[in-house]
């Protein structure tokens, strides 16, 4: 037993520079995860070459990929599943949950003020500059009420443990965050390579996503519709996420489309069938803002429905999530959330936030300046993890080079002490063993008219590269399955 | 007054078109001093025409032909009356420090907000900003200045510039049309802290004035105590009668008088467009004939006209604050 446990875990960093997930600081391994733990020391490193073979080939059968775009091409992958699950235990839990349902609640009174008052402007809370320099804010959803008053149906909040052992909120993401599938195929992936764990250990479901899912849309439907007709269209089969696209609509039972089967008359929108047109009352829509409607945004977007707009605009359709969420979930925006909670729920924020200095303050800049190689700088704007830099990994030459480019344009950067996500134990094929690798979190909190919900679950990703910190999948990240405990 | 509007448009195809959406926006806007009697709007393939509402709440008209066709004609007609304003008041040349308190405060910037933001089409940079409002004189007196100025310095020109042409580009070129000259009298207006839309519409410009004129644009500015009120920088006038409104937006995008998202493989095609404005007589039958020739007055003298009206009612009224201000006589 001790001669296998030494094999798998053999390689195995324990850097007490880092909160450990699995082993505390004495290096024993946590209460929770000590069954998983006597039951995968009791393997050796071919099984578990094999499990993951078998678990990378239930990912090849299911058909789950993604797409990574370089500056060439366009790449076809299979997303990197880990054997080792993360467990957190029902009390941290109930703390994220809260945590995540407190901020999609205070963001979505935040957008409607926005559109509507501006009372947090004029009370002097968040700068009138935050918001009208976001290419996200769109002035064409001043004054416009979405059916049942929301706007991010759907948020996804990322968190990393920091050294301390606390979460932290990294981002929200209230512009259709994706990554719901993969949780979802990760529990599918690790039933069915590691049938016998689930036997010891009592976690929570994920596969109800898509039915909550579904009763969020219903809940948003346009006035004087019984039953709504409900579809997902998504910019096509190119799209790096379109297996989530597909996979959603298939789960939810209803029809996945595309901007070409959908058709504006009256400002009622329909769907194209073969028994004629149908209308559809209810839209999640995987397209982005620019792209929803060439005679309102983009006029040359080939993926969107003309005239949808203002369909949306008289409440005959409801779009999921509505138009210009983005400005609120932009990175500047982010430093005022512990701000915006307590203005618009009267309440403390459950989850901390990273401290944040922003480059457009010139006492800041100064210290962001002085202080590169202790911070990471992030561009405003971006998503998917592009455009950031690193302090402590960047040569004297390249901190001169991003120096220039934050001075060049101040307000479109923030800088955040450099975090040290938490690290787990992960399976490493190079290595055939478990090594350890940094984590974030990525939770999925749902909220319609009269109801919210957040997954018991989410998306934990790995930065498969050793030492790395950055997870997302297009920069080379992979994903576990993240298990709640019932009590 | 009354004006007869004719809005002509006219696409042709070199192959034939699949699938087709148009939206127009060439309604003569609602209001105190405009309201349309009677209205026409058809379409050469008689396709359906929807009825709906632009971001801003103006009417908008959509057509989306149901068979596939290598040419489409679109025709408006309207039958309005236009009342006749004098916006002029004593007041206009009094600077008052009040009303640049009010600019500048955040309660302000937040309400017009939606009119002080630079968009794409009126990108300017406040080091770029050739004329600079001084607050020793009005709001009214400053934005006639710019008037004049963006009048002067640049040359009205057809075919140098197109509907994406910038300020700044504007600026490098120093001619260009009506949206040119209007972009950049919103920008400099905005950059200066004045609530600033742009406004289209069609151009009174003398009967018996016809052929390819197109729509017109001018700016709203948002004056304190006064409201809205149209500068026309493309002819140096403010915008009274012969100025027919049919909506304003941030800029030329949200005012686009036509729209279409044609779906084919069409390598070429052709488009004309042509707008008529006739004043008539009240007695006039409510018909949209031809030729309603009625007091005709070639273009430019029209417009210096209107000019030098316009010159004297300002004049009147500064003399009449004047003797105000020297006689203690509040009844003179």
């Amino acid at each position: 037993m001790a001669t296998t446990q030494q094999s798998i875990f053999a390689s195995y960093d324990k850097d007490p520079k880092f909160y450990d997930e699995i082993f505390d600081e004495k290096g024993n391994v946590k209460k929770v995860y000590q069954t998983l733990f006597d039951l995968y020391s009791g393997h050796s490193s071919q099984d578990f070459a094999k499990l993951n073979d078998k678990a990378k080939a239930s990912f090849f059968n299911q058909g789950i990929t993604f797409q990574v775009y370089t500056d060439q091409e366009a790449k076809e992958k299979i997303f990197p599943f880990d054997l080792f699950p993360r467990i957190i235990d029902q009390k941290e839990w109930d703390i994220i949950e809260r945590g995540v349902l407190q901020r999609s609640k205070a963001l979505n009174h935040f957008i409607w003020d926005i559109y509507h008052d501006k009372k947090i402007i004029k009370q002097g809370i968040v700068p009138l500059d935050l918001i009208t320099s976001s290419a996200n804010y769109l002035h064409q959803m001043i004054g416009v009420d979405p059916p049942g008053g929301i706007y991010n149906h759907i948020s996804g909040t990322d968190l990393i443990k920091h050294s301390d052992g606390k979460y932290y909120v990294l981002e929200d993401n209230i512009r259709c965050p994706s990554g719901v599938s993969y949780v979802i195929c990760n529990r599918t992936a690790l039933k069915r390579a590691l049938f016998g764990v689930f036997n010891h250990y009592n976690a929570h479901t994920v596969t109800d996503y898509a039915q909550n899912l579904l009763e969020i849309m219903e809940s948003v439907k346009p006035r004087g519709v019984d039953e709504p007709n409900c579809v997902v269209i998504t910019p096509g089969v190119y799209n790096s996420a379109y297996y989530e696209h597909s996979y959603l609509a298939k789960s939810m039972g209803v029809e996945l489309v595309e901007g070409r089967d959908l058709f504006v008359e009256n400002d009622f929108v329909y769907m194209q069938t073969i028994k004629g047109p149908e209308r559809v009352d209810v839209i999640y829509r995987r397209i982005d803002d620019a792209f929803l409607d060439p005679l309102e945004f983009r006029p040359d977007s080939a993926l969107g429905v003309p005239g949808l707009f203002s369909a949306y605009k008289k409440g005959n359709v409801c779009l999921v999530n509505a138009p210009g969420t983005g400005f609120a979930d932009d990175k500047a925006v982010y430093t005022y959330m512990p701000e915006i909670i307590k203005y618009y729920l009267g309440e403390e924020p459950i989850l901390n936030n990273v401290q944040t200095y922003h480059c457009s303050r010139p006492d800041e800049l100064k210290y962001v300046l002085e202080n590169i190689d202790k911070l990471v700088i992030k561009p405003v704007d971006e998503a998917g993890g592009y455009g950031i830099s690193i302090g402590n990994r960047l040569t004297q030459e390249e901190i001169e080079k991003v120096k220039k480019t934050i001075q060049a344009s101040p307000r479109k950067y923030i800088a955040q002490p450099i975090m040290s996500l938490s690290v787990h134990a992960t399976y490493i094929e190079e290595s055939e063993s478990f090594e350890s690798r940094h984590v974030d979190l990525r939770t999925f909190c749902l909220q319609g008219a009269d109801k919210e919900f957040v997954l018991k679950g989410g998306l934990t990703r790995v930065a498969l590269k050793k030492g790395n910190l950055i997870v997302n999948s297009s920069q080379g990240g992979g994903s576990k399955d993240t298990w709640v405990l019932k009590k | 007054m009354e004006y007869t509007i004719k809005y002509k448009a006219v696409n042709t195809y070199e192959s034939t078109v699949d699938e087709a959406f148009w939206q127009f926006l060439l309604r003569p806007e609602e209001n105190k001093t405009q309201h349309v009697r009677i209205s026409k709007f058809t379409n050469s393939l008689n396709a359906g025409i929807e009825i709906s509402t632009n971001t801003f709440g103006f009417p908008i008209c959509r057509v989306h032909p149901k068979k596939p066709f290598d040419a489409i004609s679109f025709e408006a007609s309207y039958i309005m009356s236009k009342e006749v304003t004098n916006p002029f008041s004593a007041l206009d040349s009094v600077a008052n420090p009040e009303h640049y308190a009010l600019i500048k405060s955040l309660n302000f910037k937040i309400d017009y907000e939606r009119f002080l933001s630079i968009t794409p089409l009126t990108q300017l940079e406040k080091s770029q900003l050739p004329v600079q409002f001084s607050e020793e004189r009005s709001v009214f007196d400053n934005l006639t200045e710019l008037n004049e100025w963006v009048y002067k310095t640049f040359t009205f020109k057809t075919s140098v510039t197109d509907v994406k042409t910038t300020p700044v580009q504007f600026l490098e070129k120093g001619a260009g049309v009506c949206q040119d000259f209007t972009h950049l009298f919103l920008a400099i207006a905005r950059l200066n802290n004045i609530p600033a839309r742009y406004t289209s519409g069609y151009l009174h410009q003398g009967n018996g004035f016809q052929g390819d004129s197109q729509m017109h644009a001018w700016a709203e500015c948002y004056i304190p105590e006064k409201g809205w009120l149209g500068f026309d920088p493309a002819n140096n006038l403010i915008a009274l009668e012969n100025h027919i409104k049919v909506a304003h937006g941030q800029d030329y995008s949200d005012c686009a008088p036509i729209k279409g998202i044609i779906y084919s493989n069409a390598a070429a095609n052709k488009t004309s467009y042509t707008v008529e404005v006739n004043a008539r007589a009240e007695s006039d039958p409510d018909v949209f004939s031809e030729n309603q020739l009625f007091e005709p007055l070639p273009f430019k003298q029209q417009l210096a006209f209107q000019s030098q009206w316009q010159n004297q009612q300002y004049q009147q009224q500064q003399q009449l604050r004047h003797q105000l201000d020297n006689n203690e006589d509040p009844a003179l």
